[in-house]
């Protein structure tokens, strides 16, 4: 090596290899202790509900499913725990999960830390869409005399959220070229008039329907079940999967976008794949369980003022911080006033925003210089 | 900094902020309106003992009829009896109920009006291999009469269902032969809120028209559909004779001074009258057996000259 | 140096913007172990020229090769490899440590390399860079003219990486020593040089024509986009261009009136070179 011109000191040198080597035990026991609460909640989460079931029948009934012979498997305390807590906790891993990386996504692609899913307009779409099927659905379908089949809303928020943010794409991208600055700007005017639009529609419903509303708006995990499982998972896991992709590519973004370029990243195919995935993985979250706010901006701060933000562990962290915090709070919303149950939009913020001012009282001078 | 600008416009825009004091506002109505088919369980010969409710007028009715004791857990549309959510264990609101959490009460029967919801929670009571039985929600005086019967019949007190359910029509019948027998009929704007000096009345279709127009009066909001916010011109062009207004328990009540003082009010016969009418809500918008007699009450209020006799059909037992 | 054949290429570069020309028929070789130094006025199209050869902006008209291959053809990651770009200003969104920011510089290029190396590679090119001390800093907490040093080391880090792949490899630097002090100002000039040294061809815009003067083998000057001239520094500039592009009347190599102080880097170069 022929570079360094001053040579650098032993001391430095060592230094800098235990420093490299603190930060990397720092992230080992950070993925080590996440997962670990993560596996503990979920645990709880399986374990306990309104419905008392001794823990020890609980793992009866889930080792009967896993090993035994599933038709032994009778009875109310068997239906809970496989086909209400079960498809409920892992739902809520999975949408906790996408919500999370997809805010550190796009805080990434914006480069800026108070970007949220809702930015690519997936969040204008979709509630859009959901307030026309609640509030023009029964009455377009009337006429044929037919109810509104139960997979509509959750079809239409999915289309809705997928169709806004195609729109905002393709106004954004010129000659291949897509202008993140352009994208946050049409996303004001489209989240505005969604807005509008929406604000319309809750005018012309009527009482039920405006509660309908607010309720879906508010979130909830309570409509789990196994075919929404599967119905989401093969939508929501492509973007997990990308995660490592694109990893590297944001970190290179940090320095934006030209210096990306030069750093061999490639920009612009790493704009579209992100924008994509968080808008369809978004949108079949949103389609799942609602509007849950705050999980997407708190989580990948959180992390970041944990470990730093190199995104390589960042995306990665903030997917299981965002599952442990939907399901620790999805155990809030059902315990605190069982036998009713809590819009968990309502508890992710109540859980998440005090914790979160916390960290930047005490951490506030790490933010910026 | 635009980003900032952004979020906040991106907070603003979202609908629920902007319609959640609306949508609270008008979560005591919430479990009346639509009109649906009835789904009625098979009757039942004996009580089941344990019962869950998603819907007041349901509870009222159980209530009414002396059921209370098998009651295990009522939805927060279950607002009279007061007891009834001051006793019994609350499964959240009607259009959002949780399965494991109505499973947990161990129910043998789960009642519950056309509406109630999410239907993923209630196809998951229907997996569970729960009885559950709808209830169609109607305010006509039949439908009341329907419900009545319905709900007696699935929680096993078919017989003294069908008796308050006579009483009731009786009642009814009675109420229409009174109302023949009125004046020129009152003109009258049912204001469901003033938030902020935004008048939110009760347009046709809602709940207050019909218990109007059981009272023998002309719902003068009937342009509108639903409640909606009416403008003051609306409102002066309208002209109402009477306005009637719900009795908030706790909260701030408008004098008559106060009302008649905004200028969509002052110029109106209402005015002139200083004719604002208060009543409960629950009372008044219910649509159980208590309906025909709060009626009668309101009709009596918006003619105190014609001397409107009390009903003389015996009222429902077990009150 | 054996290969003497230019590693990048520019032929009659024009880039256009709102109509008006920013570059207009430039052409330009950049020659492997040659420090190129790129001086003009304020809006010359110093910039855009150094833009286009980087492929950060496509030329309207001409062409930019890459050791004889059209640079718009050659793949990203490749092209990584082959030159490291350091701009102007580079700010970050996030607090990241100075030590991340120099290690992009080796995460995509030096994907192949094993991790002790490339760690390595990040210790070595800090400390080239005077900055290893910093390492642990958050980098948004630092000078302008500490990051400036940060930004040198990470694009030190992604010549360094790319090595294993090209041998031939150009470094762009965008007025690398804007917010620097003298000292530094210095320290980053040499250390351009000693790249050159190793083979790779230098191209620095700078505004400071004493130490254009100091550090070019090969001095271009801008005026209104076009190159007006170009070659070795003593033959290129003479007091008739210092009129017309710079507009000042001033004479080269006239000492300053008696009793006044006055400094030169030229004084530097012997010593570090």
């Amino acid at each position: 090596m022929t570079l360094a011109a001053r040579p650098a000191g032993a001391m430095t040198a060592t230094a800098l290899a235990s420093f490299a080597a603190s930060r990397r035990r720092q992230a080992v026991i950070a993925v080590a202790g996440l997962t670990l609460l993560c596996l503990l909640l979920t645990i709880v989460a399986i374990g306990q509900g309104a419905f008392a079931i001794a823990p020890g029948r609980v793992a009866e009934i889930l080792g009967t499913r896993l090993f035994g012979d599933a038709a032994e498997l009778q009875g109310r305390d068997a239906l809970v725990v496989l086909n209400i807590r079960l498809p409920r906790v892992l739902l809520g891993l999975l949408v906790g999960a996408a919500l999370a990386v997809s805010g550190a996504l796009m805080q990434g692609l914006f480069r800026n830390p108070l970007a949220d899913p809702g930015l690519v307009g997936v969040s204008a779409g979709a509630g859009l869409a959901a307030a026309a099927t609640i509030v023009l659905g029964d009455r377009l379908l009337a006429g044929m005399a037919m109810k509104l089949p139960f997979a509509a809303l959750p079809f239409g928020a999915f289309c809705g959220g997928l169709i806004s943010t195609l729109t905002l794409y393709l106004i954004a991208t010129r000659q291949g070229r897509t202008s993140v600055a352009t994208m946050l700007l049409a996303g004001v005017a489209l989240g505005a008039l969604a807005g509008a639009l929406t604000g319309l529609l809750a005018f012309l419903s009527d009482d039920r329907q405006l509660r309908d509303l607010t309720f879906w708006s508010m979130g909830s995990l309570g409509g789990a079940s196994w075919t929404k499982l599967f119905v989401i998972a093969p939508i929501v896991l492509p973007l997990l999967l990308a995660v490592p992709l694109l990893a590297r590519g944001l970190n290179g973004l940090m320095l934006g976008e030209a210096e990306a370029y030069h750093l061999g990243i490639p920009v612009q195919r790493i704009k579209a794949l992100a924008i994509v995935l968080v808008a369809i993985s978004v949108g079949a979250s949103v389609a799942a369980a609602g509007v849950i706010g705050f999980v997407g901006i708190v989580v990948p701060h959180l992390i970041r003022l944990a470990i730093g933000p190199d995104h390589r562990l960042l995306l990665p962290l903030s997917a299981l911080g965002g599952a442990t915090l939907l399901v620790a709070a999805d155990i809030v919303a059902r315990m605190i006033v069982a036998p009713a149950e809590l819009p968990i939009g309502i508890v992710t913020a109540a859980l998440g925003a005090p914790f979160f001012l916390w960290l930047l009282l005490r951490r506030a001078s790490t933010l910026d210089g | 900094m635009p980003s900032l600008r952004t979020r906040f416009a991106s907070l603003r825009s979202r609908p629920q902020h902007r319609e959640l004091g609306a949508a609270i506002g008008l979560t005591l109505l919430a479990a009346t309106g639509l009109i649906a088919p009835a789904t009625i369980g098979g009757a039942l010969a004996q009580t089941p003992e344990r019962i869950v409710v998603a819907g007041g007028v349901i509870t009222e009715v159980l209530y009414a009829l002396g059921l209370e004791g098998k009651i295990v857990g009522v939805d927060t549309t279950s607002q009279f009896p007061a007891e009834a959510l001051r006793d019994k264990p609350s499964i959240g609101y009607v259009r959002a109920l949780s399965a494991e959490g109505v499973l947990s009460l161990k129910p043998s029967l789960v009642i519950a009006v056309e509406g109630a919801g999410p239907p993923d929670a209630v196809s998951l009571l229907n997996e569970a291999g729960l009885k559950l039985a709808r209830i169609s929600e109607d305010n006509s005086p039949e439908g009341v009469v329907t419900k009545i019967e319905a709900i007696g019949a699935v929680a096993g007190a078919a017989e003294p269902a069908k008796r308050l359910a006579q009483q009731t029509k009786a009642r009814f019948d009675e109420l229409a032969t009174l109302r023949t027998a009125l004046p020129a009929k009152k003109k009258v704007l049912f204001v469901l809120s003033l938030q902020n000096g935004r008048v939110l009345v009760g347009g046709r279709n809602s709940s207050a028209d019909s218990i109007i127009a059981m009272a023998g009066g002309v719902n003068v909001a009937a342009a509108v559909e639903g409640y909606k916010p009416m403008t003051d011109e609306a409102i002066l062009a309208a002209a109402p004779d009477v306005v009637l207004m719900m009795r908030n328990s706790g909260g701030h009540n408008a004098t008559p001074e106060e009302l008649f003082a905004m200028p969509a009010f002052a110029q109106t016969p209402a005015a002139a009258g200083k004719s604002l009418v208060r009543m409960d809500a629950l009372y008044l918008l219910g649509f159980g057996p208590r309906t025909p007699a709060a009626a009668r009450d309101l009709m009596a209020e918006l003619y105190p000259d014609a001397k409107i006799p009390p009903l003389k059909t015996a009222a429902a037992t077990a009150q | 140096m054996a290969d003497l054949t230019p590693i990048a290429t520019g032929r009659n570069l024009r880039f256009l913007a709102g109509g008006r020309a920013l570059v207009a028929d430039a052409s330009l070789d950049l020659l492997p172990g040659t420090t190129t130094i790129l001086i003009g006025p304020n809006g010359a199209g110093k910039s855009t020229l150094l833009k286009l050869m980087t492929g950060e902006l496509k030329p309207a008209g001409g062409e930019v090769l890459l050791d004889g291959a059209s640079l718009h053809a050659i793949p990203a990651w490749r092209l990584a490899c082959q030159r490291a770009v350091m701009a102007q200003h580079a700010r970050l969104a996030f607090p990241f440590t100075v030590y991340e920011v120099a290690r992009l510089g080796v995460d995509g290029v030096g994907r192949a390399l094993p991790r002790q190396r490339r760690e390595a590679v990040v210790g070595e090119c800090l400390a080239a860079a005077g900055v290893i001390e910093l390492a642990s800093r958050n980098y948004q907490t630092l000078s302008g003219g500490e990051q400036q040093r940060v930004q040198f080391a990470r694009v030190l880090c992604q010549l360094e990486a790319g090595q294993s792949v090209s041998a031939r490899q150009a470094l762009f630097l965008d007025e690398p020593i804007a917010s620097l002090d003298l000292c530094h100002q210095l320290a980053l000039l040499d250390m351009a040089r000693t790249i050159a040294a190793r083979g790779v061809a230098v191209l620095v815009v700078l505004h400071d024509i004493n130490l254009a003067l100091t550090y070019a083998d090969k001095l271009v000057v801008m005026d209104r986009g076009q190159i007006v001239a170009q070659g070795e520094p003593s033959a290129t500039l003479d007091d008739a261009l210092l009129q017309n592009v710079f507009k000042v009347d001033l004479s080269l190599s006239r000492a300053p009136a008696a009793g006044l102080p006055f400094l030169l880097p030229q004084q530097h170069r012997p010593s570090a070179a």
